[in-house]
């Protein structure tokens, strides 16, 4: 038998198969013999035992739809059937209606196969809430929105990049122990906040007073570097006498009127060694605080000597600029949260923030622009032959814990309104006097439940939990040890902890629960449960009300924040930093890298609530920035723009490369990893997220590109090799266009031109990092952002790409419902989804893919309302 | 004043030595009997119990992990040659007696890591930038291996220092990034481990142990209530649950039983603590003597400790006069007087560690060392605490059945991921891991015997 007559053989067995397996498998039924014609005529030249090419054998390839391999397999046929790229070009094309027919021979098993799944089982699987969700569900429970559970708990497992798929929520017994110390937890907190009631003070902490502040004045034996020092302010004016030791720093016979005059000043921002903080104050409960700060910026003057760069302490002038002030939570040792940010101008200002604050926190302010100084002999980077920056403090004050209700919704809702009492002598420990303990545990709990869980509560729920508190009063454990174990076991039950939704069409309950976890990442309030129990939900005219009421909500931020930190990988924006060698100019700079969060997370905000088109997400003409930021696009009239720290919407200038996601420096930063860029990694990570076409993963074995810090070749010059070769290149083709653009951004998505190096071979620009250290980069290669799309338009550069991109605007729209619709609904849209997302898209075209409009055509869709 | 504490732990989680924190239950002291192979008697006086495995039983593994904060002068510590036939540095050659048994570590570090001195409490957890902005620390290595053998001990871990003072740091934290205090009294820690605690602080460790019983059954009932109806997929994910529930309260259940088992008796009597931050050096060798016999008796299996040279004084070294405070001699300036005391210093320490390999080595465990079942991590934050740098950082990894004697030299300019070491750890404790922190892989050159 030669190879022809073996390749014959094959064909008819399989055939056979086909025909066989069709027989068993009803879902085929209709199609088989199109498809087995079309297979033999087009498919089989490439695509039998012998070639395999691109490893597909269709003659191997089974018809078990039920198997995930061979359906995806047969979902690939259909896609690249679809889209003209099989046959190839170089072939035989099939006419319209055969090729026509093939697809919908292919396309309908398929989508019945999806919707048999969908009816027995529902699209997603049974999930249990993520740590964002469950520290959502906890602080809306307690009316604590101070509490901090979600680093509590082990990291979610994701699948199809989002932490909402029930394949991937895992529970173990470690996660079991996590949930009941982040419960016990949650309710201990609560009760040492509310237990009794505390006196709202306003107290006031001079900045002198401080002795983070007080004990770096004087140099020492471990520095004599005035970057590293604090310096005493009288007015605008230095004290000499104080800093050489003649004069106390603080003397108890000051008046007022000079004390609200003294100050202690920085020309650092906080860093290892000098944090300046307000140490007196710690938050003496969890709760709300106003917290009130008063500095101003100065101009201190230049040493004299060789090292102008270095300040003089005893000479202050009136600041030339303002400065941006970040004001960060501190609880020992060093565990920082951000609170909030303002500016702090040339004259005396008072910043204002209410925030919440942990016990036990006290506040640390950091002038975020001014530099770190990093040894060895660091040369202050803002400094001139006149002097360099700084901030003074005068003083903090504090007024808190406020208190807006008494009793407060969280001690009601645990105790009732039974007393509560401090044990004597034991920090932290309370006595709850109950009357009638087991009737008060029962009604207690029967309130509790019904809170805590979203459907109405049963008697056999009320029963097991009353049951714990009532079995450990029986063993002689007090009645709060006895409470605090039922509310721990309700707090980790299933019926809190997954989502509860039976296959078919989601009941009130189940669809309320849906949509709050969309809209605003967290449980229903009571009055969505209310429309739920009234059936207000079934009707879509009340539905889309009750999700515009949600979305028009300060909560609708977690849903935003959440959906970016996995679509968009934000929550990783910090996980590496740019290279100290190479980028010395962003190194240690907080300030950019918070700027960058927040601009995305701003960004998208905005496109949902004033209803953008989605094509924004691509190109808009507009970006929301502080002045940092608009220094880092390089936005011309920056002073005219009067930018300070806080961010806001800024038009852009004709032309500008930015505007839309992709220019955007979070983005870009976490597509880089700190030293080097690759137009490989940005290009799929592209594709994927924001056009919405996954590519491949590169086959095993084919190691990474790896690019050149030395200068000598580009990376570009490095994939070109790796792209002529053929294999490699039908991917390639597809995945690097988009890379290519982005060449021109760097690590942190700064413009350039050219590449940096280090090493020989180039003389490093004067100029010093945000550390002090001088620059030791040099220019090396220019870049080239150009480009060509696989199906042939060529562009420049990210501006011509973004225009091009822009042709297809329901695709951009489109991506953006398969992300919402995993993140909404705990499962990726399917091939049998997929005439739901185009009747979406229908919906929303007529506003242009507004963002919004797309968020509520998703939510009146079956995708959202069925499991 | 109040300061915040980490929150109840259900799981197994640190032995916390405030009182406090027990009391209020805020703390689970989830206190772990020792193992039958604890009761034999001892060949020497100051061991007690000479461990034994029972027949079929894993043998135990275990973790020592110690971070001087102020490291090791570089010149003199790393060996310049890679491999096995490197030639040992000045400091290296007081270990030269184990040298079969140890390995140094050149060219690697913590990526990200930076910040200078604040690093130390990244040494386990190598959590990114401790000095910025947001920072917030992850779990360490040993509370993240006690999640997951803690409870075959009497203590989960152990978590330990010498002369942090009332600053409130330690190498240990917890998954929520919760800081473990540290025991830094040498008699307090051997009335943990060797003496009966105190009634009421027993009572109320049983009751809390019974109500998370309580609480899983609770639960367990609820899930089991629940399966019904359901579709394949969606029962398994139950499943999970169910063995979640179960598994936690197998170990709710074996921590409740620890607390019936008397603890190992000691033939030594109970240290005295040295009074002084000077006295730093006796009070490492206390740690150092307390941690071997606390793996001895089989009482805990993971033990930290933070040696915080940041904090100390001019300290007492034998035979040498040391004349300025530890973090001033580390600045040194290339100053030959400050180098001299600091190299004192440095042969201190590896005399320390030369001690406790040999003691590690001379307690047999089923036929084998007790060193040959004990990981000993050594080393430091900074890579040169002269100039602050977090980069190739001076580690020194004995014991724990590996293959060592050599020098494992990566690249000093583009580092290696410590974080390797970690996984290669997890690995041998028997703890299916494969990444740590920053991991990518585990370590290129290291293999078990």
């Amino acid at each position: 038998m030669n190879a022809r007559m073996v390749r014959a053989v094959v064909r008819a067995t399989a055939a056979g198969v086909l025909l066989v397996a069709a027989l068993a498998l009803p879902v085929w039924a209709q199609g088989r013999s199109r498809i087995h014609a079309f297979v033999e005529k087009h498919c089989f030249d490439c695509h039998d035992t012998d070639s395999a090419k691109g490893g597909l054998d269709l003659s191997r390839l089974g018809l078990d739809l039920g198997d995930a391999l061979t359906f995806a397999a047969w979902a690939k046929v259909y896609d690249r059937v679809q889209a003209g790229e099989m046959p190839p070009a170089k072939r035989a094309r099939p006419g319209h209606g055969e090729r026509d027919a093939f697809l919908s021979a292919v396309a309908d098993p398929l989508t019945a196969t999806d919707l048999a799944r969908e009816a027995a089982e529902g699209r997603s699987t049974r999930r249990r809430l993520n740590r964002y969700e469950y520290e959502n569900t906890i602080r809306d429970l307690l009316q604590a929105p101070w509490l901090q559970i979600k680093d509590l708990l082990p990291e979610d497992g994701e699948a199809s990049r989002f932490n909402k798929v029930g394949d991937a929520l895992d529970v173990s017994h470690v996660q079991m122990a996590q949930y009941l110390t982040a419960a016990e937890y949650a309710i201990r907190e609560v009760l040492a906040a509310q237990a009794t009631r505390p006196e709202t003070k306003t107290v006031r902490y001079y900045a002198r007073d401080m002795k983070s502040f007080a004990s770096k004045m004087m140099f020492n034996e471990f520095n004599h570097n005035p970057a590293r020092a604090t310096f005493p302010v009288l007015g605008f004016e230095g004290q000499p006498a104080i800093r050489a030791g003649t004069v106390a720093l603080v003397r108890p016979d000051t008046d007022p009127a000079t004390r609200e005059r003294e100050g202690m000043g920085v020309v650092a921002s906080a860093y290892e060694p000098i944090e300046p903080k307000f140490d007196r104050f710690k938050a003496p409960r969890a709760g709300r605080y106003r917290v009130r700060l008063s500095a101003f910026s100065v101009w201190v003057g230049a040493a004299k000597g060789p090292k102008w760069w270095e300040a003089d302490l005893n000479v202050v002038a009136r600041g030339q600029r303002p400065e941006p002030l970040i004001i960060y939570s501190e609880l020992p040792p060093r565990q920082l949260r951000r609170l909030g940010a303002f500016d702090v101008g040339v004259e005396p200002t008072i910043g204002q923030i209410d925030v919440y604050l942990l016990e036990g926190e006290t506040i640390r302010p950091d002038p975020a622009r001014l530099f770190r100084s990093r040894p060895p002999n660091p040369h202050n980077p803002l400094a001139d032959k006149d002097g360099q920056p700084g901030l003074v403090y005068r003083w903090l004050e504090v007024e808190g814990p406020l208190v807006y209700e008494w009793p407060p919704a969280g001690r009601t809702l645990l105790f009732g309104d039974l007393p509560i009492n401090p044990v004597e002598g034991a920090a932290r420990s309370f006595e709850v006097l109950a009357p009638d303990p087991k009737a008060d545990a029962r009604r207690l709990m029967q309130t509790f439940l019904a809170r805590a869980y979203r459907r109405p509560v049963d008697a056999n729920d009320v029963e097991r939990f009353v049951g714990v508190a009532i079995r450990a009063l029986d063993k002689g454990a007090r009645f709060l040890e006895a409470m605090i174990a039922g509310y721990s076991a309700v707090l980790c039950s299933p019926r809190l902890v997954y989502l509860e939704e039976p296959p078919g069409p989601l009941d009130g309950a189940a669809l309320a629960a849906r949509l709050s976890y969309f809209l605003w990442n967290s449980p229903p309030d009571e009055a969505l449960k209310l429309a739920a129990t009234r059936g207000d939900l079934a009707r879509p005219d009340l539905l889309r009300a009750q999700a515009l009421r949600l979305l028009d909500d300060a909560r609708a931020q977690r849903f935003v924040d959440a959906f970016l930190d996995y679509w968009l990988d934000l929550r990783r924006v910090g996980n590496t930093s740019p290279d100290a060698a190479l980028y010395p100019d962003y190194y240690l700079d907080d300030l950019l890298l918070d700027s960058a969060t927040q601009e995305t997370q701003l960004f998208v905000a905005d496109l949902l609530h004033r209803d953008l088109p989605a094509r924004n997400l691509v190109a808009s003409d507009f970006v929301m920035v502080n002045e940092r930021l608009a220094m880092h696009y390089g936005l011309p009239n920056l002073d005219r723009l009067g930018l300070g720290v806080n961010l806001r919407r800024v038009s852009l200038p004709r032309g500008s490369p930015r505007g839309g996601l992709l220019t955007q420096a979070s983005l870009l930063k976490v597509t880089a990893n700190g030293t080097t860029t690759s137009p490989v990694v940005r290009g799929a990570w592209i594709m994927e997220r924001i056009l919405g076409q996954p590519v491949p993963p590169p086959p095993p074995g084919v190691p990474a590109v790896e690019p050149d810090i030395r200068g000598a070749r580009t990376i570009r010059e490095q994939l070109d090799k790796h792209r002529n070769d053929k294999l490699c290149a039908s991917c390639h083709l597809k995945i690097d266009p988009a890379g290519f653009a982005l060449e021109s951004f760097d690590v942190m998505g700064g413009w350039r031109a050219r590449y940096r190096a280090l090493g020989e071979g180039g003389k490093s620009p004067p100029g010093y990092g945000k550390n002090g250290q001088p620059f030791e980069f040099h220019d090396a290669q220019l870049v080239d952002a150009q480009g060509q799309l696989p199906e042939g338009s060529k562009f420049r550069d990210v501006v011509e790409l973004k225009r091009l991109l822009l042709r297809d605007e329901r695709q951009i729209a489109r991506n953006l419902v398969r992300q919402l619709t995993v993140f909404a609904t705990g499962a990726p849209v399917r091939f049998g989804d997929r005439a739901r997302v185009e009747a979406i898209l229908d919906r929303a075209s007529s506003h242009r893919y507004g963002v919004r409009t797309l968020v509520l055509a998703l939510v009146g869709s079956e995708l959202f309302s069925r499991k | 004043m109040t300061t915040s504490r980490p929150p109840a732990r259900f799981t197994f989680g640190p032995w916390t030595p405030s009182r406090r924190h027990v009391l209020r239950g805020a703390g689970v002291a989830l206190v772990l009997p020792a193992l039958p192979w604890s009761k034999a008697a001892s060949a020497r006086d100051s061991a007690p119990a000479k461990a034994r495995p029972p027949n079929g039983a894993a043998p135990p593994r275990r973790i020592l992990a110690i971070c001087n904060n102020l490291g090791l002068v570089p010149g003199k510590f790393f060996p310049t040659q890679a491999g096995r036939a490197y030639e040992p540095s000045p400091t290296l050659a007081h270990l030269q007696p184990h040298r079969e048994d140890f390995t140094v570590l050149g060219g690697v570090s913590h990526p990200d890591v930076d910040g200078g001195h604040p690093a130390d409490i990244c040494f386990l957890t190598a959590a990114p930038h401790p000095s910025s902005g947001g920072f917030r620390n992850t779990v360490s290595l040993d509370q993240f291996a006690a999640q997951r053998i803690g409870h075959l001990t009497r203590f989960p871990s152990l978590t330990l220092g010498v002369n942090l003072g009332g600053a409130q740091r330690s190498l240990s934290w917890t998954t929520g990034g919760v800081l473990i205090p540290c025991e830094q009294l040498p008699s307090a820690l051997f009335r943990r481990l060797f003496l009966r605690g105190k009634k009421d602080e027993v009572a109320a460790q049983i009751q809390r142990l019974e109500l998370g019983g309580s609480v899983m059954d609770a639960v367990a009932d609820q899930a089991r209530s629940a399966e019904a109806g359901l579709g394949a997929r969606d029962r398994e994910r139950l499943e999970q649950y169910f063995t979640g529930v179960r598994d936690l309260e197998m170990r709710l259940q074996k921590a409740r039983e620890w607390e019936d088992v008397p603890k190992p008796v000691v033939k030594v009597p109970a240290p005295e603590d040295p009074p002084s931050p000077r006295d730093y050096m006796r009070k490492t060798k206390l740690m150092y003597d307390l941690s071997r016999m606390a793996f001895e008796t089989d009482s805990t299996r993971l033990i930290t400790i933070m040696l915080d040279s940041l904090n100390s004084p001019a300290i007492d070294v034998e035979g040498v006069e040391i004349k300025d405070g530890y973090h001033s001699l580390s600045h040194h300036g290339q100053s030959e007087a400050k180098l001299v005391q600091l190299d004192a210093i440095d042969r201190a320490h590896m005399k320390l560690l030369d001690g406790l390999l040999t003691d590690l080595g001379q307690v047999t465990e089923g036929g084998e060392r007790l060193l040959d079942r004990t990981m000993v991590l050594y080393g430091s934050n900074l890579g040169n605490a002269s100039t602050h740098v977090t980069t190739n950082l001076p580690i020194i990894f004995a014991g724990g059945g590996f293959r060592h004697g050599q020098h494992l030299m990566f690249d000093r300019e583009r580092n290696y991921p410590l974080p390797n070491l970690f996984v290669n750890m997890l690995q041998r404790l028997g703890i299916e891991a494969d990444r740590f922190a920053t991991s990518t892989g585990t370590m290129r050159g290291l293999e078990t015997v």
